[in-house]
C-alpha cells in the first residue's frame, strides 16, 4: 500500500483487512481491530466470510476483484448488534490489493451517520402514519402528554374515551401552565380527522366587542370599520373544535350570547339577520374554580352546566412526583436542539431542587427556568446553581424542606441560620415579632438566637 | 455433516413488516413499535438437516436472512445487497395498496442481480387486512408477473410466517418437498 493511501486511511480512520485469493485473512490492521473491539468482536486470521457473512453469496465476484477483473464491491450501513439495545454500522468496501492475488477490505464506522439517518427516516415514517392512521394519531398524541403518574394516566384514559365522542363539550380546569392547551389539542386531534380545524380564542386577551365580532363574524357595514364581511370563529371551526381559553374571564354579556349559540346550535353574524348553523365541538378552559365563580354570580350557572358536560382537571406539576423529571428531560432535549447544545441531564443537586420546588407556574415556569439555564449552560449536566428559581416561592413562606439543597462545597449551618435571622429582621423592618413569624419561631426563641449570634 | 449457508433477501417498501417477519421467524417475537431499518442487517436461522439425495450425506443448511431497508433509489450498492441470493421474500403490506405497486421495480432489480433465485410474494399484515378484491387481484397479478407463489402472513400473530420460509427453503432445495 502506498504511503499516501496509508495516510489517507489513517486520516479517515478507516480499517483494512488484507485477504488472499482463498478469502483467508492475512492481516487486519490496528484500526480494523479497534473497530471490531468496539462491538465486542475480534478479527484474526481465518476465513473472511466467517467474520463478514455479509459477503456470502458474493464470493465469486470478490475473487474477480482479487484477480483485478472487477473494480470494487461495496456494502453500506451493514448493521452489527453490540447488545440488545445498541448496534454499530459499517461501510464495507472490497478493493484489489497492491499485493498480487490479494484483496483489501476497507472498513468504515458510520454509526453516527446511520443513527442520524435512522432518526430522520423514523420521523418521516411517523409523519406518514400520523396523517394516514387515526389509531396511530391517538397513540402518538396521547404520548405527548408526558408522565407515568397515576394522575397523568387518568388524563390519558379520559382523553382516549372522549376521543370516541367528537361532539362532546369538554371543560378543562387547572392552574395556569398545567397543560390545558396541550390537552385541548390532543383531544381535538385524537377525535377528528387530521385536517379538521381547531380554532382558539383567548377570552382574557380581547375586549368584549372584539370577542363578539371574532366569535360571530360580521357583515360589511355592520359597524364603522366593517368594510368587508368576515367569517367568525364559530364558522371557521365548522367540522372541528372551537377552543375557548380562559372562559372564566368572559363578560356576563358575552356569556349570554355564547350560551344562546350553544343551545340553539345557531348564531348570526353581526349586522345580519340570517342564522348560521353551528357544527363543532366546544372545548373550554379556565384556571378559575368555575363553581365558585357561579356561586359568586360572576359566571352564569346555565353556561357552566352547558360547558361542564365532561370536565378534566389538569394536575399541577407539584402533584406529579417524578413525572417532573420526565418533563424536564424532555424540555432539555428541546432546548439542546434549539440552542445547539449537548447537555446530557441534571446533577443530583439540580434534580433534588427541581423535585423539591413547588412550581407555582407549573410547566410554563419549569420551561422558562430550564430555557434560562440552557442559554448559559456550558457543562455536560445542568447544576442546581444554574437553575434560577423565581423568588416568588420564598415569599409564599411554605417552602418544603426538600427545596433546601446543600451545595457541593458544604455550608456552615450556624452561619446560614445567622443570615436567615438577619434577612427576616430586614424584611420585618427590625420588628422582632414579625421576624419571628417569618422564621416560624416564637418571639422568645428568636430572642435566644439573637443573643447567641450577638445580633441583639 | 456438511454445512451450507444460503442468502435470503427480504425486500419491499418501508414499513411493510420485513423486520417483523424476520423477528417472528428467527426469534418468535413481535414488537409493536416500528423502527425504520437502515442499510442491512443479517440474521441467521439453522434449518433441520436433510439428506443429500445424490450421496446420502447429511447437510445442515443455514439461512442468512438479509433484512434490507425499504429502498427508494437503486444504485450499484443496492445491487450488491441482492447479489448471490438463493431466494427472496418480496413483501407487500395488504393495508397499503401502493406497496403492491412498488413491488415490480424491486423485483426487477433483484432478478437482475440474482436471476436464479427463488421468489415468493408475501401479503403481510393479514391480521388487520379488511379483505378487498382489488388488493387481492393486484397482488395475484404481481405474483403471476414474477412467476412466483403468493402467500399471506401476519408477523404479529405469526400466521403463515413459518410456512412462507418453509416454502422458500423447499424451492431452493434446503428441504424435501
Amino acid at each position: 500500500m502506498s504511503d499516501a493511501l496509508t495516510q489517507l486511511l489513517i486520516y479517515k480512520n478507516l480499517g483494512t483487512v488484507l485477504f488472499d485469493e482463498q478469502l483467508q485473512i492475512v492481516e487486519a490492521d490496528k484500526r480494523a481491530q479497534e473497530l471490531f473491539v468496539s462491538i465486542g468482536q475480534r478479527v484474526h486470521k481465518g476465513q473472511l466470510l466467517d467474520f463478514f457473512p455479509e459477503l456470502i453469496g458474493s464470493e465469486e465476484y470478490i475473487k474477480q476483484i482479487v484477480r483485478q477483473k472487477e473494480n470494487d464491491f461495496r456494502l453500506d450501513f451493514v448493521n452489527r448488534a453490540i447488545d440488545d439495545e445498541r448496534a454499530a454500522f459499517f461501510n464495507l468496501l472490497v478493493l484489489p490489493a497492491q499485493k498480487k492475488n490479494h484483496g483489501l477490505l476497507v472498513l468504515e464506522n458510520v454509526t453516527d451517520q446511520a443513527v442520524a439517518e435512522q432518526e430522520s427516516n423514523q420521523q418521516r415514517y411517523e409523519l406518514f402514519l400520523y396523517k394516514r392512521d387515526p389509531e396511530f394519531r391517538k397513540q402518538f398524541l396521547s404520548e405527548s402528554i408526558l408522565g407515568k403518574s397515576e394522575a397523568i394516566e387518568r388524563i390519558r384514559e379520559t382523553i382516549q374515551k372522549l376521543s370516541k365522542f367528537p361532539s362532546a363539550t369538554v371543560l378543562l380546569m387547572g392552574e395556569t401552565g398545567s397543560g390545558k392547551n396541550l390537552a385541548a389539542r390532543v383531544l381535538h386531534y385524537s377525535s377528528m380527522s387530521a385536517d379538521a380545524p381547531i380554532v382558539e380564542i383567548n377570552c382574557a386577551a380581547l375586549p368584549e366587542h372584539l370577542i363578539e365580532s371574532e366569535l360571530f363574524g360580521y357583515e360589511k357595514g355592520a359597524f364603522t370599520h366593517a368594510v368587508t364581511s368576515k367569517r367568525g370563529l364559530l364558522e371557521e371551526a365548522r367540522g372541528g373544535t372551537l377552543f375557548l381559553d380562559e372562559i372564566g374571564e368572559m363578560s356576563a354579556n358575552m356569556q349570554a350570547k355564547l350560551l344562546n349559540a350553544l343551545e340553539t346550535k345557531q348564531f348570526r353574524r353581526l349586522g345580519s339577520t340570517k342564522p348560521i348553523e353551528t357544527d363543532l365541538r366546544i372545548i373550554a378552559a379556565t384556571n378559575r374554580h368555575l363553581q365558585n365563580e357561579v356561586d359568586a354570580k360572576r359566571f352564569r350557572e346555565d353556561l357552566y352546566y352547558r360547558l361542564n358536560v365532561v370536565s378534566i382537571t389538569m394536575p399541577p406539576l407539584r402533584e406529579l412526583g417524578t413525572d417532573i423529571m420526565i418533563i424536564s428531560e424532555y424540555l432539555l432535549k428541546l432546548f439542546n436542539v434549539e440552542f445547539k447544545k449537548n447537555v446530557k441531564g441534571f446533577t443530583e443537586e439540580a434534580r433534588q431542587l427541581i423535585l423539591g420546588y413547588a412550581w407555582p407556574g407549573n410547566v410554563r415556569e419549569l420551561s422558562n427556568c430550564l430555557e434560562r439555564a440552557m442559554i448559559f449552560a456550558d457543562h455536560e449536566r445542568l447544576d442546581a446553581a444554574e437553575l434560577v428559581i423565581s423568588g416568588k416561592q420564598a415569599q409564599q413562606g411554605k417552602q418544603s424542606a426538600q427545596q433546601w439543597v446543600v451545595p457541593p462545597g458544604g455550608i456552615v449551618l450556624e452561619e446560614v441560620e445567622r443570615q436567615l435571622i438577619l434577612s427576616a429582621l430586614e424584611q420585618s423592618g427590625n420588628n422582632k415579632s414579625k421576624a419571628a413569624r417569618l422564621l416560624g419561631l416564637t418571639r422568645d426563641t428568636l430572642r435566644y438566637r439573637l443573643d447567641k449570634y450577638q445580633l441583639s | 455433516m456438511a454445512s451450507v449457508k444460503k442468502k435470503i433477501c427480504l425486500i419491499g417498501s418501508f414499513a411493510v413488516g420485513k423486520t417483523s417477519l424476520i423477528q417472528r421467524y428467527v426469534y418468535d417475537r413481535f414488537d409493536e413499535k416500528y423502527l425504520t431499518t437502515i442499510g442491512v442487517k443479517i440474521s441467521q436461522k439453522a434449518l433441520p438437516p436433510i439428506t443429500d439425495s445424490n450421496d446420502g450425506q447429511m447437510i445442515q443448511h443455514t439461512f442468512l436472512i438479509w433484512d434490507i431497508a425499504g429502498l427508494e433509489k437503486f444504485d450499484s450498492v443496492v445491487a450488491n445487497y441482492f447479489r448471490g441470493a438463493a431466494g427472496a421474500l418480496i413483501v407487500a403490506d395488504l393495508t397499503r395498496q401502493e406497496t403492491i405497486e412498488h413491488l415490480s421495480p424491486l423485483y426487477d432489480r433483484f432478478a437482475s442481480a440474482s436471476p436464479d433465485a427463488a421468489v415468493i410474494v408475501l401479503g403481510n399484515k393479514l391480521d388487520i387486512f379488511k379483505e378487498d378484491k382489488q388488493t387481492l387481484a393486484a397482488l395475484k397479478a404481481k405474483a403471476a408477473d414474477f412467476k412466483s407463489e403468493l402467500m399471506f402472513t401476519s408477523a404479529m400473530t405469526g400466521e403463515g410466517v413459518e410456512q412462507a420460509f418453509l416454502k422458500l427453503s423447499q424451492k431452493i432445495g434446503c428441504r424435501s418437498e
